[in-house]
């Protein structure tokens, strides 16, 4: 467990450039307990930073801090960290069980201890019935929890995901994403990185976002969230008839508008978007219509972004 | 068993780190079993040294001929007399008209060149080509081939020569009886010879023949066995075919130009004809061998030969099978991509979110490495050992020192492989693009400096690893078989074919002390101080590379 005095994770106006490009600019931050989310697009710093954190790079300026110790001069924080890399690459011959104990033995565990964990892990991460399977022929979402097995092998602190649902299939993300729920009931520290904001607000509230390298926000995405929702928002839903449907919803009170942007669908205009969302249902039912889909087009990152960076500036 | 902190033996920081080396050990052993060109080359090494028991099972299958050390048994003119006992009888061995007792050929005239001519009379007949019409001709002359024997000519065919058909260089054919058509013939009778358009030839008599019994070439070969006392201060050597003491030979005492160029029968000019000269040093080793020309020069090769080219093979095969072939490739095939392939494919990340240094990480891959490359070298030295110490020459059923000098091969390629496979995967991890360029060139160098240390040279091979590897083998060899040295002695002194004199070289870098047991921890020391610079420069560079 980490102590109270030295947080897991310690970034000090941390910046890295690649050449002219820059990576992550004075990024600072401290994160101890729990699941933290770090949302940003694709090339908004995240990996660089868990780069940073598992001394693979070294900072431009700055500081990097795990459990107290730089990462890019010594490997002993690593006793107490899990990794699980973005790479997709994974050593296809080797069975699940193979592949998680070879990593075990790397924390200095015996070979029958390094078994029993992995046995252990893979159970956690519900791969037992396929651990003795060759890892060539897992499924996309079984791959990613075979690299989060062995990152939660020697039962470390701080775990840090980089994208781990990337590519998964809807099944495969809801058993990730609950591993990285219990991860955190457990009262470690997880970092878990994505650029969709759907899937962090499933796992966690607390959240990291960066943007061009940028430290964007910081703090709960509830209260992010609520920010977000008095900003106008649209509901784009798919129905047979979209002007019958218009007559219901024109009425009530968080709507202050509608379009019919597209063929077969219908935008409602608020700008209370849980307001909107509550009497979704009964206007729904009321119409009698049949719907297709119902989508919150400005419920995205790019959107909490596009709004984040105009409040900012 | 506990430590002062109370923890069990098992978990101390050398057992923990024991464990994380033998987990990447085993790791890069079983991801090198995994790929198909592990396989592919230790596969292609395999039947290399298969064909090369192959060639040498048939080598002793089909035994020894005799050699002909001094090359006196030949025939090389043709004329029916063994070169040696033309040396004898003074006569040319490189003529064919001259033998023993051929006499002396005196030239009374000639045909011209270019036109025809005719000439009658009882004539030794040289070169001539054209029509011969006799009353008396010689059959079965005595010297070889060089002479036309007319005793069983056939007819010629119809039409002109060389227009119709051809005859041989030095053959004829029978126009009719008495009568002869022959091509740049030689032979000897009384008659009249009319010269074919275009061609000369001469015409005289023999003067002083007599009649020589050929002796069959066996004779002159292994006629001159070495005679070494074992004690330097008897006289050795013994001159068994008499062609240094020259003693009752019947021809010229005086040898042609060709053939001893002003004999000396003294030419180690230690005041005694016809000897040979030991010099031993003070532990009674043969440090020098100063023969008189002439004198043990063709030796049985029960005592040597057999024994020189089995060793021949051995240490030839160590040299560039195991450590210019094997030695080098392995490294190329094995050793390029051991950290530079997973950081191309990412899978590093895994490895390195471990607490192991990056460091220990480069050794324990070397060692992985080497464990596979050296484990099929020893297996494949063993295996030569075994068929070599079953089917050598010698008295005994199992030639031990064969296997002890295999394993001795086994342990100089290994350091090779250490070697290579540290300064290929530094290479790999400097620059992964062009670092298999630079190793093909520092395979290219090392192979020509091993070739320049066959060939004896000392000092600009110093820079390779393939030269101390090379005396590696050349000081082993000598400890196990210190009479190598003896038998490279004999072999130079004597000019005897050797394979030892051909892949065996003295260790040189006994600093002084002309003891193999130094030459060889010299190159121990020096292979394993390659490795280790190599590694800990890899190491240096890994340790400060960032990895995307």
């Amino acid at each position: 467990m980490s102590t109270k005095a030295t947080p897991a994770v310690v970034i000090d106006k941390c910046s890295k450039w690649y050449g002219q490009v820059i990576g992550l600019n004075e990024v600072s931050l401290a994160i101890d307990g729990g699941v933290t989310g770090i949302l940003g697009p694709n090339g908004a710093g995240k990996s660089t930073l868990f780069k940073l954190l598992m001394g693979r790079l070294k900072p431009s300026s700055g500081n990097v801090r795990l459990f107290g110790v730089d990462p890019w001069e010594s490997t002993a924080p690593y006793r107490r960290v899990g990794y699980v890399a973005e790479t997709e690459k994974l050593y296809d011959w080797m069975t699940g069980h193979d592949f998680v104990s070879t990593l075990a033995r790397l924390h200095g565990m015996t070979r029958e201890e390094a078994s029993d964990r992995a046995s252990h892990v893979l159970e956690f991460v519900g791969l037992a019935d396929v651990q003795n399977k060759e890892i060539g022929k897992y499924s996309k979402g079984m791959r990613q929890r075979v690299k989060i097995a062995h990152a939660l092998v020697h039962d470390p602190d701080l775990i840090i995901l980089d994208e781990p649902l990337h590519g998964c299939d809807p099944i495969a993300r809801t058993s990730i994403m609950s591993v990285i729920r219990d991860l955190g009931t457990q009262g470690k520290t997880v970092l878990v990185s994505s650029h969709i904001l759907d899937e962090i607000e499933r796992i966690t509230e607390q959240i990291v976002i960066l943007h061009n390298g940028r430290l964007l926000a910081l703090g709960n995405l509830h209260a992010i969230r609520d920010l977000l929702d008095k900003h106008p928002h649209r509901i784009l839903i798919r129905t047979e008839n979209p002007r019958k449907l218009a007559e219901y919803f024109v009425p009530e009170d968080p709507v202050y508008g509608v379009r019919f942007a597209e063929e077969g669908a219908l935008e409602v205009l608020t700008n209370d978007l849980s307001a909107a969302h509550s009497v979704l249902p009964r206007v729904i039912v009321e119409s009698g219509l049949k719907i297709t889909s119902i989508e919150n087009p400005d419920d995205n990152l790019e959107a909490l972004l596009g709004y984040l960076v105009g409040g900012s500036s | 068993m506990m430590d002062r902190q109370g923890r069990g033996l098992s978990e101390t920081v050398w057992t923990r780190l024991d464990r994380k080396a033998g987990a990447i050990t085993e790791l890069t052993i079983r991801q090198l079993r995994n790929r198909l060109s592990t396989w592919v080359v230790l596969a292609v090494s395999f039947l290399l040294l298969v064909c090369l028991l192959a060639l040498f099972i048939g080598g002793v299958r089909d035994g020894w001929e005799p050699i002909d050390n001094d090359n006196d048994s030949h025939d090389w003119d043709g004329d029916g007399y063994p070169a040696g006992q033309e040396y004898k009888y003074g006569s040319d061995a490189n003529d064919p008209f001259s033998f023993p007792g051929s006499g002396d050929f005196v030239q009374e005239d000639y045909f011209e060149w270019g036109g025809v001519g005719q000439h009658s009379g009882n004539h030794t007949w040289r070169y001539v080509t054209g029509t011969f019409t006799y009353n008396w001709i010689e059959n079965n002359p005595i010297g070889g081939d060089v002479f036309l024997d007319v005793s069983n000519l056939d007819d010629c065919p119809e039409g002109e020569i060389f227009d119709d058909f051809w005859l041989d260089w030095g053959s004829g054919c029978s126009l009719a009886e008495n009568s002869i058509l022959v091509h740049e013939a030689s032979f000897t009778g009384n008659g009249t010879f009319r010269t074919q358009e275009g061609f000369g030839g001469v015409w005289g008599y023999m003067e002083d023949v007599f009649y020589v019994e050929p002796e069959p070439a066996s004779n002159y070969i292994d006629e001159d066995d070495i005679d070494w006392t074992g004690d330097p201060n008897k006289i050795n050597g013994f001159d068994d075919d008499g062609d240094c003491l020259r003693i009752g030979w019947p021809g010229d005492p005086e040898p042609q130009w060709w053939w001893g160029g002003g004999h000396d029968p003294d030419g180690n000019g230690n005041g005694i004809d016809c000897d040979v000269q030991w010099i031993l040093d003070s532990d009674g080793n043969v440090v020098a061998i100063y023969p008189d020309k002439n004198v043990d020069e063709d030796p049985s090769e029960e005592n040597l030969a057999y024994e020189d080219a089995h060793r021949a093979f051995i240490i030839g095969t160590g040299k560039i099978a195991f450590v210019m072939i094997l030695g080098i490739f392995l490294p190329l095939f094995l050793a390029l991509g051991l950290v530079r392939d997973e950081t191309e494919n990412g899978t590093l990340h895994y490895l390195l979110s471990k607490p192991i240094h990056r460091g220990e990480f480069i050794t324990y891959r070397i060692l992985g490495y080497l464990i596979v490359a050296g484990g099929f070298v020893l297996i494949m030295s063993l295996f030569m050992g075994l068929v070599t110490a079953s089917l050598g020459p010698g008295d005994s059923i199992f030639r031990l020192k064969d296997v002890i000098v295999w394993l001795g091969i086994a342990f100089a390629t290994i350091l090779a492989l250490a070697a290579y496979g540290a300064i290929f995967n530094t290479l790999g991890l400097l620059s992964a693009r062009y670092g298999v360029y630079i190793a093909l060139v520092i395979g290219v160098y090392e192979f020509v400096m091993a070739v320049l240390t066959l060939g004896g040279a000392e000092l600009i091979p110093v820079l390779s690893v393939s030269h101390w590897t090379l005396q590696l083998i050349d000081s082993i060899v000598l400890i196990v078989w210190p009479n190598t040295i003896e038998m490279h002695l004999i072999a130079t002194a004597f000019q005897l074919p050797s394979g030892i004199t051909a892949f065996w070289n003295p260790p040189v870098h006994t600093l002084g002390t002309e003891s193999p047991f130094v030459s060889g921890l010299l190159s121990v020391i020096v292979l394993m101080m390659i490795t280790s610079l190599m590694i800990l420069f890899g190491q240096r560079q890994f340790k400060r590379r960032e990895i995307m």
